[in-house]
């Protein structure tokens, strides 16, 4: 092989190696780091047994056999008070179908966390997570953040930011009805 | 003939080259056995652990830099993980279940991001190779017959039969820098290798002579 031969297939190699770490950084500057789909959905939920904010403690075990919409939430949380017209539907739909809605407090004080779900008329179960041990089980990076659970404890979907009433219900429904087959 | 004067050998470069590869490799091979340092207290492993964890609340911040609450949060759990007896790595496969692999701020040994790995051997294997590219053509032009010996040819005195400046010095060197100057006689040869041309040019210098 010529030298001059040997220098362009060098060169080309270096252009190659060069076009291949510059598209590996582009492609790595234009991903979200938190843009990224759950590694729990399809897995067994985190088990927990958290206290109520004002009722019985509640346990995963206790949501088994039921469709579960786990919903952790904030008093603080703007986007929280944009989704809870749509929880509080959904519990009114589907509370006596086998369907559990749950609030979880995430990184709040008890006493804000009354008055609002006082405001909010929400009557399905809330429990308080001291020291965020179950947001960090269920991988949450901020709130609201919603994890549907089906009738065998398995995470079936994960809504980062406020749920959509007609997807929560389509998910829902979904499993309701496969439960029955 | 005159008697072939040896250009100036340049192997120092080379070894330059080979010693710098050979630091890089003994480097690489005393951080591979040694590993990351091993913290004395718990709360410079919990740092060290955290450090290894982006706060998935932050743009770009590790667990340990955060001010996020539950930056916060997560240390109290690597502290307290620690001190139920779990490993560094099983707390950190415990972030990895629950946030996937972009919890981590150094990449996976698996899928893309084992390129992060491989590539900087892969750097390393290049760099060798071409150093020893460099190096044998560097001997070669330094050898009896090389490159330098012809390029010493080319200077030797007027009239003399290796001197090809008469003949042949209207081409020069070849653009590439390196190749004897190609004469009439090998132009249109263009499947004779550098060697073979040198050769050839020293057959034709030697009718020369004789014709002379």
């Amino acid at each position: 092989m010529s030298t001059a031969r040997r220098r362009a297939l060098l060169l080309g190699c270096v252009v190659a190696a060069v076009a291949v770490v510059a598209a590996l950084l582009a492609s790595g500057l234009r991903h979200d780091p938190s843009d990224t789909a759950s590694p729990l959905v399809g897995r067994p939920a985190p088990q927990f047994r958290l206290d109520g904010l004002d009722g019985p403690p509640v346990a995963l075990s206790d949501l088994r056999g039921k469709v579960a919409v786990i919903n952790f939430w904030a008093s603080w949380c703007a986007e929280c008070h944009t989704e809870q017209p749509a929880l509080n539907a959904t519990w009114d739909r589907f509370r006596g179908s086998g369907v559990v809605v749950l609030g979880i407090d995430f990184e709040d004080n008890e006493a804000d966390a009354r008055h609002y779900v006082a405001g909010e008329g929400s009557d399905y179960p809330v429990v308080v997570d001291p020291q965020s041990r179950t947001a960090l089980a269920f991988g949450v990076r901020g709130v609201p953040e919603t994890f549907v659970v089906d009738q065998q404890g398995r995470i079936v979907e994960r809504v980062i930011g406020a749920v959509d009433e007609d997807r929560l219900t389509a998910t829902i429904s979904r499993l309701l009805r496969e439960d029955t087959r | 003939m005159s008697a072939v004067r040896r250009p100036p050998v340049r192997p120092s470069l080379g070894l330059l080259t080979l010693g710098l590869v050979g630091c890089g490799l003994v480097a690489l091979l005393v951080v591979a056995v040694r590993g990351e340092p091993r913290p004395q207290s718990r709360s410079a492993q919990v740092h060290q652990i955290a450090a290894q964890l982006r706060c998935p609340v932050c743009d770009d911040l590790s667990v340990a830099d955060s001010p996020a609450p539950l930056a916060a949060q997560m240390r109290q759990q690597i502290a307290d993980d620690l001190a139920a007896g779990r490993t560094p790595d099983q707390i950190r496969q415990r972030f990895v279940a629950a946030y996937g692999d972009s919890v981590l701020l150094t990449p996976p040994h698996h899928g893309v991001g084992q390129v992060a790995y491989l590539l900087p051997a892969l750097v390393l294997g290049v760099g060798v190779v071409c150093a020893v590219l460099l190096l044998r053509g560097w001997l070669r032009a330094a050898g009896p017959g090389g490159r330098g010996a012809e390029a010493d040819g080319r200077r030797g005195e007027p009239g003399e039969p290796g001197g090809h400046g008469a003949q042949e010095g209207e081409g020069g060197q070849g653009d590439d820098g390196g190749e004897p100057a190609r004469g009439a006689a090998v132009q249109g040869s263009p499947r004779l290798s550098a060697a073979d041309r040198r050769s050839l040019q020293r057959a034709l210098a030697r009718l020369r002579e004789e014709e002379q």
